[in-house]
């Protein structure tokens, strides 16, 4: 077997790629930093294809609320394509929900659109306050039904993952944004104050997957990327909560930043995850040699323009391409959009065992 | 089908000046549609925008990198497929990149065979000071102005000359580039300018 650490990507040897560890192992394995016979093909983020949607007769405005059918979904992507996790939920909201932010679900629109929060909750820190029972709050309880439907069926072979949102990102769905900005540059002290009471909300939410049966937790920062905040006020305003927060949730655990991440990936290191992930905006031969062979580095995979929108012949290529650039896993940069065509998703599954 | 988008940082009049423009633009007889995602007001806006006839259309929420793009993209083919208007304007939340939603909408160019118009980015005079000098507003503020074909200084009505002087000096200076124009709704000052640019405008992909 190869080490697969960081520059250490198994060289890939056309037509010997031998199927040795259940998907489960392979993943988990891998996060640890240990030895796996191949990269795995995984995500910690939102991923299901309208393919296992339509196979199960499900509608994507009702995936969200219902534990059996976000199971159903999540478990589809393992089951139909062999994508070697099932990761719930599918949406961005339920932490805020959980905090009593309202959420749209689009129930009345045809096709797909993702539920947005309609109605934000908080004004300061003072309004957020740890749900009495977080288990029980919002959707939480969808989500862990979700898992535990996951770890029952499917358990022994796939790994379970889940995400968080960061807590800046949290903090922009619960509280006006404009207000967020102006108040973290003039009362960074309130600001502070407000990650740190979301920041506990996170971690605690992190431990209930982590009881329900999740293997793997992603933290999604994306309001973290330097398209949005400078490298200082990352440093400076986020960055500390980030510590706390993967100090004291569940491992393994993964730290996503979308966009532009260069500049930032040094201070993501340092977070203290068990692997990083970024999106397509990131430079990875820049960020591997910044960080060395060891880290893990997951992403820099496009799932727009590649896997959405590109032809089934390019996803290989661009998986390998991946790899070759410093990605220690096949792992899109981001959620999938559900429209990514069959044969995009069965290339990308056979991707490694053609190259 | 041409692509407008009208970006800029939240609170900047983006809504405002969509439907002022829109108004505007009907006199030219072109057959608009608007996308808006602007978190947590999408509805309000909405409505407010299909008063005046348009088709309106929502895309939702999620990660503005990838689940906000596919829902954009679809929407895009459905209003080629379906409406096919002359122009689409786009007003993508408060903290988006304008260049990666021109980037996004350019993937449907097959299906939607669609050009590129002006990027309009907002740079609200009534808070210059907050959007030049805040450590946590610089960056954002400065990646949409350099992402600008025009950048319209919004609601000099409201702002001493001096300090609209002072805002144009700078935006110049983080987009050399881009057309630097003024923006007051309430006057309709820059609307007919701005509604001229966007029928005639394009811009390579």
């Amino acid at each position: 077997m190869q080490s697969i650490r960081g520059r250490g990507i198994p060289k890939i040897k056309r037509g010997k790629v031998t199927i040795r560890m259940t998907p489960k192992e392979r993943v988990l394995q891998f996060l640890q930093g240990e030895k796996v016979d191949r990269p795995p093909i995984f995500s910690g983020m939102g991923n299901v294809i309208k393919p296992v949607l339509d196979r199960f007769g499900i509608v994507f405005s009702k995936v969200h609320r219902d534990p059996e059918l976000m199971a159903r979904a999540a478990a589809g992507m393992y089951r139909e394509f062999g994508f070697e996790c099932a990761v719930v939920p599918f949406d961005l909201g339920v932490e805020a929900e959980a905090l009593g932010a309202k959420m749209s679900f689009y129930d009345d629109v045809e096709g797909l659109l993702y539920p947005t929060i309609k109605e934000k909750s908080v004004k300061s820190a003072e309004d957020v306050r740890m749900p009495a029972d977080l288990k029980n709050s919002g959707r939480v309880p969808v989500v862990t039904g979700a898992i535990k439907a996951l770890r029952r069926e499917l358990g022994d072979e796939v790994a379970i993952g889940t995400y968080v949102l960061g807590p800046f990102t949290l903090a922009g769905q619960v509280k006006e944004l404009d207000e967020l900005f102006e108040e973290s540059f003039l009362e960074p002290e309130k600001t502070n104050l407000l990650l740190e009471r979301l920041s506990d909300v996170i971690i605690a939410l992190s431990r209930i997957y982590r009881e329900a049966g999740a293997d793997y937790v992603t933290l999604r920062e994306m309001g973290g990327t330097s398209d949005v905040m400078s490298p200082k006020s990352f440093k400076s305003l986020i960055k500390p909560h980030l510590v706390r927060i993967l100090a004291e949730m569940p491992r393994p655990s993964i730290l996503h930043i979308c966009g532009d991440t260069n500049s930032i990936i040094a201070d993501m290191a340092e977070c203290g995850a068990d692997a990083l992930s970024v999106d397509q905006k990131n430079c990875m031969s820049e960020t591997r040699q910044k960080l060395g062979p060891d880290t893990l580095i997951l992403g820099n995979f496009d799932p727009i323009k590649v896997l959405h929108k590109g032809e089934a012949k390019d996803v290989g290529p661009a998986v390998i391409a991946s790899l070759r650039g410093g990605a220690s896993a096949v792992w899109p940069g981001c959620d999938l959009w559900p429209e990514v065509p069959r044969e995009n998703m069965e290339a990308l599954m056979s991707a490694l065992k053609e190259a | 089908m041409k692509l407008i988008q009208i970006a800029g940082y939240l609170g900047s009049g983006k809504t405002t000046l969509i439907i002022a423009l829109v108004k505007a633009l009907a006199e030219s007889g072109a057959k608009i549609a608007v996308m808006v995602n602007d978190v947590g007001e999408i509805p309000v806006d909405g409505r407010v925008m299909q008063e005046y006839g348009l088709t309106v259309k929502d895309i939702g929420g999620g990660c503005i990198c990838c689940q906000v793009a596919g829902s954009m993209m679809k929407t895009l083919e459905i209003l080629s497929r379906e409406q096919r208007p002359d122009l689409v304007i786009i007003e993508p939340t408060g903290i988006a990149v304008p260049e990666s939603i021109r980037k996004t909408a350019l993937l449907t160019a097959a299906r939607t065979h669609i050009s590129i118009g002006p990027t309009i980015v907002l740079f609200d005079t009534t808070r210059a000071e907050k959007l030049l000098t805040y450590e946590t507003l610089q960056r954002l503020v400065a990646t949409q102005l350099s992402d600008a074909d025009i950048i319209a200084l919004s609601k000099v009505d409201a702002a001493p000359e001096e300090t609209i002087t002072q805002a144009a000096a700078a935006v110049r200076g983080m987009n050399p580039s881009a057309e630097v124009l003024r923006l007051s709704v309430r006057t309709g000052e820059g609307i007919s300018d701005l509604s001229r640019a966007v029928l005639e405008m394009s811009i390579p992909a």
